[in-house]
């Protein structure tokens, strides 16, 4: 039997298959599209398996995988050459689901106005706000003073109310 | 008398004050409707942030992002020195990367329709009152949590009433899952007289035909807050009959 592994790789493995549904969750926000979402965690999963080595099994695994994956769809944006120019499509086609009568617009005000924020914005309200890391995680992971963590929320909450207006 | 900024707000809201800080808020939202209408529309956001994206935690993962996580079908991986049991030799579906597909438009989530919805009824004022910073059920929840028993299920109730159990001092919560108006999942916890709702969030979607046992559509959120709380078992029916007796106390 040949080493095959390093020795942390068998657990990233396994926590990282607990970790898969917040990944998505996460890489939906950050995305805003289903497929970018999955092919986003897909290259993660790969990055943070072949890197298994570079974690130590102290660290939250959760906030380490996050940083892969927001640094994958920052490069992402850039070999995009646009920094960001992925819409949500007018069409939303048939497999959304029945919903009541919602109209498209109604449905869509949430996920325009994400798409509407620049991506370091973007990028707080998916760590805070969809995944709830407190701002000195976010601060870490993002390598940025807890200052700017709150000013970026606070811009972006703006924004995000702006747009959804409370009473269009 | 000390101004509640922006950041404060922001970070009450967030639940990143500590007790001393969040009582200061709670302090000056009851003198202050202004300041409490503001931290309405910001739970409100926050509402809808989640409901757009915690569903994504209830779908299925798919199948070539799982494939990634197996051991690697080499010859004898799975004789490897405390190998997990459940793993399965497969190959990967594709060598290497598989094909990126960054701009095939995609059909949207079921989960933007659900926080639109929720978005447009927050802060849903008919079922949720906020007073002090927190969310108490209010009108068709509150009395649906008042006198609705889970082992006699009123089939047209907006309302179904899930777990029902002690916490580790002494107060008795509820799961439910509401579907008539404004979809909303939570946990209710007796407060006094009121129902506080330290967790709301959107259901799980649920296939269309016979309705599941409550407890099986609560979503990961409400489910983990529960495991959070429980002293001891979920009340049986006999029980849950006595605390209705008792006032929920």
């Amino acid at each position: 039997m040949q080493m095959k592994n390093t020795e942390s790789g068998p657990r990233v493995r396994e926590e990282l298959i607990q970790l898969l549904p917040r990944l998505r969750r996460l890489a939906r926000a950050l995305t805003g599209h289903v497929d970018d979402a999955d092919d986003l965690v897909q290259l993660v999963v790969e990055r943070a398996l072949a890197r298994a080595s570079q974690w130590r099994p102290d660290g939250a695994l959760d906030r380490w995988v996050f940083a892969i994956a927001r640094n994958a769809w920052r490069d992402e944006l850039r070999a995009r050459g646009r920094s960001r120019e992925v819409f949500v499509p007018e069409d939303d086609g048939a497999a959304a689901v029945a919903d009541g009568g919602t109209p498209p617009a109604r449905r869509l005000a949430l996920a325009e106005a994400l798409a509407a924020l620049p991506e370091d914005h973007r990028e707080v309200v998916a760590l805070v706000l969809v995944e709830g890391l407190s701002y000195g995680q976010a601060a870490e992971l993002l390598g940025v003073p807890v200052g700017t963590v709150t000013s970026r929320l606070s811009r972006a909450r703006m924004a995000l109310q702006d747009h959804l207006g409370t009473d269009a | 008398m000390n101004p509640i900024d922006d950041d404060t707000l922001h970070a009450y809201v967030d639940g990143q004050l500590d007790p001393a800080q969040a009582a200061r808020v709670d302090a000056a939202m009851a003198t202050d409707p202004v300041l409490s209408a503001r931290v309405t529309r910001e739970r409100a956001l926050l509402a809808a942030l989640r409901g757009q994206f915690d569903p994504v935690l209830d779908e299925r993962v798919p199948e070539r992002l799982t494939a990634l996580l197996r051991e690697p079908s080499d010859a004898g991986a799975t004789a490897g020195a405390g190998g997990s049991a459940t793993v399965v030799s497969l190959p990967t579906p594709r060598s290497g990367r598989a094909r990126r597909r960054w701009i095939v438009p995609a059909a949207l989530a079921a989960s933007v329709a659900l926080a639109a919805m929720l978005f447009r009824h927050a802060p849903v004022p008919s079922l949720v009152r906020t007073q002090g910073g927190q969310s108490f059920a209010a009108g068709d929840l509150r009395r649906a949590l008042d006198t609705e028993l889970a082992s006699a299920p009123d089939p047209d109730a907006g309302t179904a009433i899930g777990l029902t159990f002690r916490t580790g001092d002494g107060a008795i919560c509820r799961t439910f899952v509401h579907r008539a108006g404004p979809a909303l999942a939570g946990l209710a916890c007796r407060r006094g007289d009121a129902w506080a709702l330290p967790v709301l969030t959107s259901p799980t979607r649920e296939p269309a035909g016979p309705i599941r046992p409550a407890a099986s559509a609560l979503p990961p959120a409400v489910q983990a807050a529960v495991d959070a709380r429980i002293q001891g078992d979920a009340f049986d029916a006999d029980q849950e009959r006595a605390a209705r007796a008792a006032g929920w106390r």
